[in-house]
This record gives structure tokens, C-alpha cells and sequence, in this order.
């Protein structure tokens, strides 16, 4: 019976095996997302296949080595063989001991590895694949692989029947793996036919669901690696391996649910946790009490709570009922699916951005600049109502001369709106929001592509908004959106960044023309304050000048009138005396040479040119006190 | 008992529920549904809300569409203008399932991203045979009387309506609009160099306009103090003269003794003109050095 056993567990591994090459290669060719998902879990049931399998082995090893030292020892009696060390005499054992030690373990960690490593990169790659089964080779698919689901469930059922009824620990893993396999590749085979029945994400579905599965299976392998730590170790009792999986076992086999989790729970506490009452009470009344928790979440289904600032449609078999905009508050209905509620934010203001997108690290700048960007911002085309002719001012580059006479302009505008008609909203449009978004843009853009640039940054700035608002309202209305629109801000209108430096240098000249005609009025303050000082001080002059002349004029009249009788009394000797008295005065500090020499033919030659430089000869020397004559 | 009823009476429940989902289907306000009866589509669509019977797949198959106004945008694409400019325009389009047996057929059971496809062609092709028949300013101009921005969306509008119609598609363009419009990234930065030379353009004008405006200021205040100054000296030069002339009425006074005066004046004129540094060479007449003259010389002279 044993050997029919480790027999199975071949027949498990060649069936996994192959069936997993079989999908793997089948699903390159359909290219579905489920089929690669099942094609993983069918080679980790190989991987499990294998592990059991090679452990069967041991142990049946083990047990041919057990019987023949025991017939030996019959036959012999008592002998040396039996004195030598243990892991001599049992090899067997031994080598089965040091894989439950070690290698199991091992195992179990790579499983967990591959499980979840598994389930993380599938998950991506689903995310992203844009592969779609062609629809000549999807009937194929469905084909095989419901042959693989129906051979592998044969398998599958006749190990786990064998396993249960003979109580083979070793075969189990192998068996739910092999189990689990065939209900995935029926799922697959589901997903398939729901692509050719025209859901073309059924296999999509599929997919992301076995991903799903394969990350709680790689969850509750960490947990039990985590708990088989704790797990009291009663002597006697074998171990269960740690790489079967009861998850596995459990959705091979729902109808032992309780067994399962009874075993589970016994084999980690140590006793017969499954035989108290409570345990036995949910297991007898499993059944009605899934059905009354189904029943509940019907008849949940008849109370719907629209919450505040919103409001909902009630639609009785796709019709909305007459007055049926719920508004805040518990309203009753009809259970799914005869009545559906659809809600809708509506007093809530609703905002969203034109001609930017919020940057979250740029927004907590402190300072909003033209020249530094502060949001991902769009070019907007406007007009350009009095461009600088280029070729007068600047024609040195060809691509200038090229460029076409608009400007662009960089535009931040939030629309903040509320839906006030909730049936207009829901009903005219699919994607409201959107048409909405497009709406206002398209305002801006137009309303844009007629304005001045500067008129725009300047002085039509203040009614830019208002028409904004007053356009993209009256196009809202114009499309039934049912939305008021409550602001349109200009909040930042600037050239683009590129450019927006040669704009601030503008200011700064300005500003430098400014400062040069102030520096030129100051200039021209001080010039006219030195103008007007100095005609003052001429004119004074010139006051001193009459006032000197006169009191000069008045004052000589005087002498003069005083040195006539002096001069009368003694003309010659008067005149003498004057001249004498002038002449020694006026010429006290001139330089003088006298010629004493007469009737002689000497030439005298004076050199009376200015020395440049002077020397030690012309200075003057002041006379010692000493030197002085008494 | 109690709990087999109970039992009985949830899963009669389960089966109504499960059978009315094989059974019956709804269609919604928003809905129009197409009935197909082994493939083929029954004789009307299901367009107003409710509830309907079909039997279930594979015999009867319901295929709903959306027949609210459904939007897009197309792809931000480049053409030329009349005046030989590139232009990169990118339009939202509204549309609607206006027959939906009509639409169902066409496009591979009534497939809606395959109609926005076929919308989107179209919708490109009109759009650059419009724009290829207007100027750039035509498209931007700051003076509304030569901006044909609304027209040139009817344009685009009614040459995909007349391609719809043609082909009877069962799908009706509600609204189509420009949501953006713009330049090549070549022609882009040509703007920018234009825009930063405009603004060169303003900076030396600024700087001139500054400097020559200084310039005038300066040259004004000049003048003005010259004005100030020359009048000062004029007003200078008067009250000189009025001084002068009331020294001159003292005059009079020396014609008493002219030869007097006129003796006082040189030796005035003597001494001022000695006043400055000066060298002066006299012979022995010149008195008082005459003196000289009549002094002995010393015995070396003597003896000569």
C-alpha cells in the first residue's frame, strides 16, 4: 500500500509537470492573462509535487531500513551492530531528519518567496499589458484547458480521497495543489468564454483574481512559518509539512472547511479545540446562518443614506421615479437590483484648474515668480495687438524674422462650480465633468486668441474673469450641464517662464529711466540753487562796488579839499613830499637795481627771466638774534 | 422546522433574485439597448427605462449603449495654414448614439471606442482641410473683427456631420469646439526670441528715452541758470554804473585845484601800478636816487 502511495505522489508530479509545460506554452500562444496566472500556480504544484514526493521517499526508505535491522536483530541477536553510533546504523532516518530540519524549512521560505514574489509582479504586469486573446484561437483555449481542468480534478480528487481515507500527510500538499490547478484552470476556461461572449475583461478579471489569491496564499505561508516557530511540540505526534497549504486544501476541497480549520486549530494549540461546544454549534448551522447573513445584506439594500451636501437619483428598473432626487438623509427603496441609487456631490463646490496643473512641491514655495515655474503650465496663443516691428528694431536673426505674429501667454485659472440641477448632470452627458473642463478651456482659449497680450495683463485683466465666468456658464447651460459656476479666477497671468525675465528687465529699464531723469531734476535743482546764489553774490558785489565808490568818491573830495591849502601854502615841496611819500611806499617790496654808471660804453645785460626752479642762493635766511647789530 | 423554512424561504428568495437576472433585464434613462436573438438584432431598441424580458444567453444577448452625449478629444495634432504657418490644434468633440440599430451593426457589437476612432479619422481629416484654408490670424488676432474662431469650428462641425450622414452610422455630432491651440516646439521658441526682442526693443528705448530725457532736463536747468546769472551780472554791471555815477558827481570838488588832482591821480596810478611785485632799474637822475650823484665815491674810484 505504501508503495501504491509514493506512487501517486509521482503520478502528482509528472501530472503537474507536464500539464503546467502544457499551459505555459499554451498561453504564449492565446496570450491570456489568466492562463499565464494558472500556468504559475501549476508550477508551484509541481514544486510541491516534487518536495512531497522526494519526502515520501525518505520515509519509505526509512521504514525498509527499520525492517531490515529488525530482522537482523531477530536473526543475530545481539551484536556490535547495534553498539555502533545511531546515525550509523540508521542512515535512513537520518537523512529523513535532516530534511525535515533543514531542507523543509528551506523549501517553505523559497515557496513563500516565489508565492509572493509572484503575486507582485503579476500584478504589474496585468496593470500594464495591453495583450488581447485573438478571438481564432480562443476556442482552442477554452478547449484545452478544460481538458487540463478535468484531468487535473481527476488526479487531484482520486489523491486527496487516498489522502483523507489512509490519513497520508505526505500526499496531501500534492493533492490540493493539484485540486486547487484544475479549479484555475476551469476559472480560466471561464474567463476565456466570457472574452468570446463579449465581456472582454472576464479574462482580465480572471487574472487579477488569481493574482489575488496567489498574494493570500504567499500570506498565510508567512503565517504559518510564523506560528510553526510557537507551535508546542508534543512527542510522538509528526509533524504536518509546512509547505501544505490549507488554504489550498480548503478551496480544493470547501466541503472540509470545518475539518480544516478544526485541524489547524488543533494542531496549533495541542488539543482538541474543534470538539467544544461552540466549535460544533456554527458548524451545524453554517449553512442558515450564510443564508441569513445573504438576507441581511439584501435588505440592506433598502436603506440608502445620502450623506450632507449631496444628493441622489433613485431608479426603479432603470426609470427615474417621479420626485426621486434624494436629498440628505435615510430614504427607503426597493432591494437591489429593482432599485438603484446613483448620488452625486451637489451642494459641495467642485473645483478644477485651467491652463495648469497643481505641483505640489512648487506650491509650497513661499514666493511666486514669473521667471520661476511654480505649476506644470500650458502656452496659451494670444493676440499681439501692436507688435514691435522687427525688422526696424531688431533684424540680425533669420528665425525672428520667421516667427508669426502672436504671442504666448501662460494663464492659472481655477473654476469652482456646483451642481444645481442633479438630473441635467446625471443624465445629458456621460462624463459631465470632463465636457465641463473642456468647455471652460475652450473659453479660455478663445477668448484668449482675440485679446492683446498686454491689454490682458494690464487693464482687461479685471473684466477678463467676469467674461470668463459669464462664457463658460452660458455654455454650460448651452450643453444642459446643470452646473452654476460660482468663480473663475484670473490668479496668475504672466508670459512664460523663457521669457518672463526679458519682461522684468523692462520694468527694471523703466525704472533706470526713471531714476536718470531724477537724478537730472536733482542735477537741475542744484544747478539753478548755485545759478540764483551766484547772481546774488554779483549783484551784492556790484552794491558793494557803488556803495564803495560813492563813500570812496565823497571820502577823496574830502582830502582833496583839505589838501589844497596844503598845497597851496607849499606847491613844490608838497608835491615833492607825496611823491616821495608814494614813491617809497609803493616801491618798498619791488626789486630795483640802479645804474650809477655814466658816459661809459658798458652794455649791462639783465637777465630777467623767472627761475623755474629755485636754489639755496634766493633763500632768505633769517638773521640770528645773535647776528643782529645792537 | 422553524429553520428549515427559514432555510426554504432564503433560498426561494436567491432563486427569484438569480432567475429575474437571467430573465430580465433593465435598461436605464440613459440607456438604449440592442436585443439580439441568436445573433440577430430584434426589430426596435429598447430606448425608453425599464425592466424587459429576454430569455437568457446564449439564446438572447442585450447590448447597451450609452445614449447620453459622449465626449473626446483628439489628439493634439499639426497643420499648415493658408498663410503657410503650422498650427497645432486639438479639438473635444460631443457626439451621440442617434440609432442604435443603425450603430449596433457598424461597429463590432456596437464597440464605442471603435465609433470614437472612426469619429476621431474623420474628425482629423476636416480639421486640416479647415485649417489649411485660413490664415494664422484668423485663428489669433487681437482685433475681433478679423478673428474667425467660431467659424471656423462650424466648419470643422458640419464637414464631419456631412461625412456622418453620408455613412449613416447612426451616431449625431452634438457640439465640436477647439480646446487647445498652439505652435511647434521650432516655431515656439522662434516666439520666445521674438517676444525677448520686443522686449529688447523696450529696454533700449526705455534706457534712450531715460538718458536723452536727463539729458534735456540738464540742459534746461544750463539755461536757466546762465538766464539767472547773466541777468545778475547785467544787474551787477547797472549798479556799478549807478556807483559810478554818484562818484562822479564829486568831481567838482577837484577841478578846485586840477593840477593838484591830476598830480594826486598819478601818484594814485604810481602806486597801484607799483603795488605788484616788480622790478624796477633807475639811473642816478631818478629821484631821490640822485642822491647818489652828489655823494664822493671811495678812494679806488678816486684814484681812477
Amino acid at each position: 500500500m505504501e508503495r501504491n502511495i509514493q506512487k501517486n505522489g509521482l503520478v502528482n508530479l509528472v501530472a503537474a509537470v507536464v500539464i503546467f509545460i502544457a499551459t505555459f506554452v499554451l498561453t504564449s500562444y492565446v496570450r491570456s492573462l489568466a492562463g499565464q496566472s494558472a500556468s504559475i500556480f501549476l508550477g508551484l504544484a509541481a514544486l510541491v509535487a516534487f518536495a512531497s514526493w522526494f519526502q515520501m521517499r525518505l520515509e519509505e526508505n526509512e521504514r525498509l531500513e527499520k525492517l531490515e535491522l529488525d530482522e537482523l536483530a531477530r536473526a543475530k541477536g545481539g551484536s556490535a551492530l547495534f553498539d555502533a553510533k545511531e546515525s550509523e546504523v540508521f542512515p535512513a532516518r537520518r537523512a529523513r531528519e535532516q530534511f525535515e530540519k533543514f531542507f523543509v524549512p528551506g523549501f517553505a521560505v523559497l515557496l513563500l518567496l516565489l508565492e509572493a514574489g509572484g503575486a507582485w509582479l503579476l500584478w504589474r504586469w496585468i496593470a500594464k499589458a495591453t495583450t488581447v486573446i485573438a478571438p481564432d484561437r480562443a476556442m482552442p483555449a477554452l478547449s484545452l484547458f478544460a481538458i487540463f481542468a478535468l484531468l487535473l480534478f481527476l488526479f487531484g480528487r482520486f489523491s486527496v480521497t487516498m489522502a483523507r481515507l489512509e490519513n497520508h500527510r505526505l500526499l496531501r500538499p500534492s493533492a490540493s495543489f493539484i485540486l486547487l490547478g484544475a479549479y484555475i484552470c476551469f476559472a480560466t476556461a471561464l474567463g476565456i468564454a466570457g472574452v468570446q461572449a463579449e465581456f472582454p475583461k472576464a479574462d482580465l478579471y480572471v487574472a487579477k483574481g488569481l493574482c489575488a489569491l496567489l498574494g493570500l496564499m504567499a500570506a498565510e505561508l508567512l503565517v504559518a512559518l510564523l506560528l510553526e516557530i510557537y507551535r508546542p511540540r508534543v512527542k510522538g505526534k509528526i509533524s504536518r509539512p509546512i509547505y501544505d497549504s490549507r488554504f489550498a486544501g480548503l478551496l480544493g476541497q470547501p466541503e472540509s472547511l470545518f475539518t480544516t480549520a478544526a485541524q489547524t486549530i488543533d494542531y496549533q494549540f495541542g488539543f482538541n479545540v474543534s470538539e467544544t461546544w461552540f466549535f460544533q454549534l456554527v458548524k451545524k448551522n453554517l449553512i442558515v446562518l450564510l443564508l441569513a447573513q445573504f438576507a441581511v445584506l439584501i435588505f440592506s439594500t433598502c436603506v440608502v443614506f445620502v450623506d450632507a451636501g449631496e444628493q441622489a437619483v433613485l431608479e426603479r428598473f432603470g426609470k427615474p421615479v417621479v420626485g426621486g432626487v434624494l436629498t440628505p438623509g435615510a430614504h427607503l427603496k426597493l432591494p437591489w437590483p429593482a432599485d438603484r441609487v446613483y448620488q452625486y456631490r451637489t451642494e459641495q463646490i467642485q473645483t478644477f484648474d485651467v491652463g495648469y496643473a497643481p505641483d505640489a512641491q512648487s506650491e509650497n514655495a513661499g514666493t511666486i515668480l514669473w521667471s520661476v515655474g511654480h505649476a506644470k503650465e500650458d502656452n496659451f496663443l494670444v493676440g499681439n495687438r501692436e507688435p514691435v516691428t522687427i525688422k526696424d528694431e531688431n533684424a540680425d536673426t533669420n528665425d525672428t524674422l520667421k516667427a508669426p505674429p502672436v504671442s504666448l501667454i501662460t494663464v492659472s485659472i481655477p473654476v469652482q462650480f456646483q451642481i444645481n440641477d442633479v438630473m441635467a448632470w446625471a443624465y445629458n452627458n456621460t462624463d459631465p465633468a470632463n465636457l465641463l473642463q473642456d468647455l471652460a478651456t475652450r473659453a479660455v482659449v478663445h477668448y484668449l486668441a482675440g485679446v492683446d497680450l498686454n491689454d490682458v495683463m494690464s487693464q482687461a485683466r479685471l473684466e477678463a474673469a467676469q467674461t470668463l465666468r459669464d462664457q463658460i456658464q452660458a455654455a454650460a447651460d448651452a450643453h444642459r450641464l446643470g452646473v452654476k459656476i460660482l468663480f473663475v479666477g484670473l490668479q496668475d497671468i504672466h508670459p512664460p517662464v523663457k521669457v518672463a525675465g526679458d519682461y522684468e528687465k523692462v520694468v527694471g529699464a523703466e525704472q533706470t529711466k526713471l531714476a536718470k531723469i531724477l537724478d537730472a531734476r536733482a542735477d537741475a535743482i542744484r544747478t539753478n540753487a548755485l545759478a540764483g546764489a551766484l547772481a546774488f553774490t554779483t549783484t551784492n558785489i556790484a552794491s558793494a562796488t557803488r556803495q564803495r565808490l560813492e563813500v570812496q568818491a565823497l571820502a577823496r573830495a574830502a582830502l582833496f579839499t583839505n589838501q589844497i591849502p596844503a598845497f597851496a601854502a607849499a606847491p613844490s615841496v608838497y608835491r615833492q613830499r607825496a611823491y616821495f611819500q608814494t614813491f617809497a611806499a609803493a616801491t618798498a617790496n619791488s626789486r630795483k637795481y640802479i645804474l650809477l654808471v655814466t658816459n661809459t660804453d658798458d652794455v649791462v645785460i639783465f637777465d630777467l627771466e623767472d627761475k623755474i626752479r629755485e636754489d639755496l642762493l634766493n633763500l632768505n635766511v633769517p638773521s640770528s638774534p645773535n647776528n643782529q647789530s645792537p | 422546522m422553524k429553520r428549515n423554512i427559514l432555510t426554504v424561504v432564503v433560498g426561494a428568495v436567491l432563486i427569484v433574485i438569480f432567475a429575474l437576472l437571467l430573465f430580465v433585464f433593465q435598461v436605464r434613462q440613459s440607456e438604449v439597448a440592442v436585443v439580439t436573438t441568436f445573433g440577430k438584432p430584434t426589430a426596435h431598441p429598447y430606448t425608453e427605462p425599464g425592466a424587459y424580458f429576454k430569455w437568457p444567453w446564449p439564446i438572447q444577448k442585450v447590448y447597451k449603449f450609452d445614449q447620453r452625449v459622449q465626449n473626446f478629444e483628439d489628439k493634439f495634432s499639426e497643420n499648415l495654414t493658408a498663410d503657410n504657418n503650422n498650427l497645432l490644434t486639438s479639438v473635444y468633440v460631443g457626439w451621440k448614439i442617434s440609432d442604435a440599430k443603425s450603430f449596433f451593426p457598424k461597429f463590432a457589437g456596437g464597440s464605442v471606442p471603435a465609433a470614437q476612432r472612426m469619429l476621431e479619422s474623420m474628425l482629423r481629416s476636416a480639421k486640416s482641410a479647415v485649417v489649411g484654408r485660413h490664415t494664422l490670424a484668423e485663428f489669433v488676432n487681437a482685433d475681433p473683427k478679423e478673428l474667425q474662431f467660431d467659424e471656423i469650428e462650424n466648419e470643422i462641425e458640419q464637414s464631419v456631420q456631412a461625412q456622418l450622414q453620408t455613412n449613416s452610422c447612426g451616431i449625431e455630432l452634438e457640439f465640436l469646439g477647439f480646446k487647445k491651440i498652439g505652435l511647434p516646439e521650432g516655431v515656439t521658441q522662434s516666439v520666445f526670441a521674438r517676444m525677448t526682442s520686443e522686449r529688447q526693443v523696450l529696454i533700449s528705448r526705455a534706457q534712450y528715452e531715460g538718458e536723452a530725457e536727463a539729458q534735456k532736463i540738464k540742459s534746461a536747468a544750463d539755461r536757466q541758470a546762465a538766464e539767472v546769472v547773466n541777468n545778475a551780472v547785467a544787474d551787477a554791471t547797472r549798479i556799478r554804473g549807478e556807483g559810478e555815477a554818484e562818484a562822479a558827481k564829486v568831481l567838482p570838488v577837484f577841478q578846485q585845484n586840477p593840477e593838484l588832482a591830476n598830480f594826486l591821480l598819478r601818484i594814485d596810478a604810481l602806486q597801484q601800478t607799483l603795488n605788484q611785485r616788480s622790478t624796477l632799474i633807475f639811473d642816478e637822475r631818478t629821484p631821490p636816487f640822485d642822491l647818489f650823484t652828489g655823494i664822493p665815491t671811495s678812494a679806488p674810484s678816486q684814484s681812477h
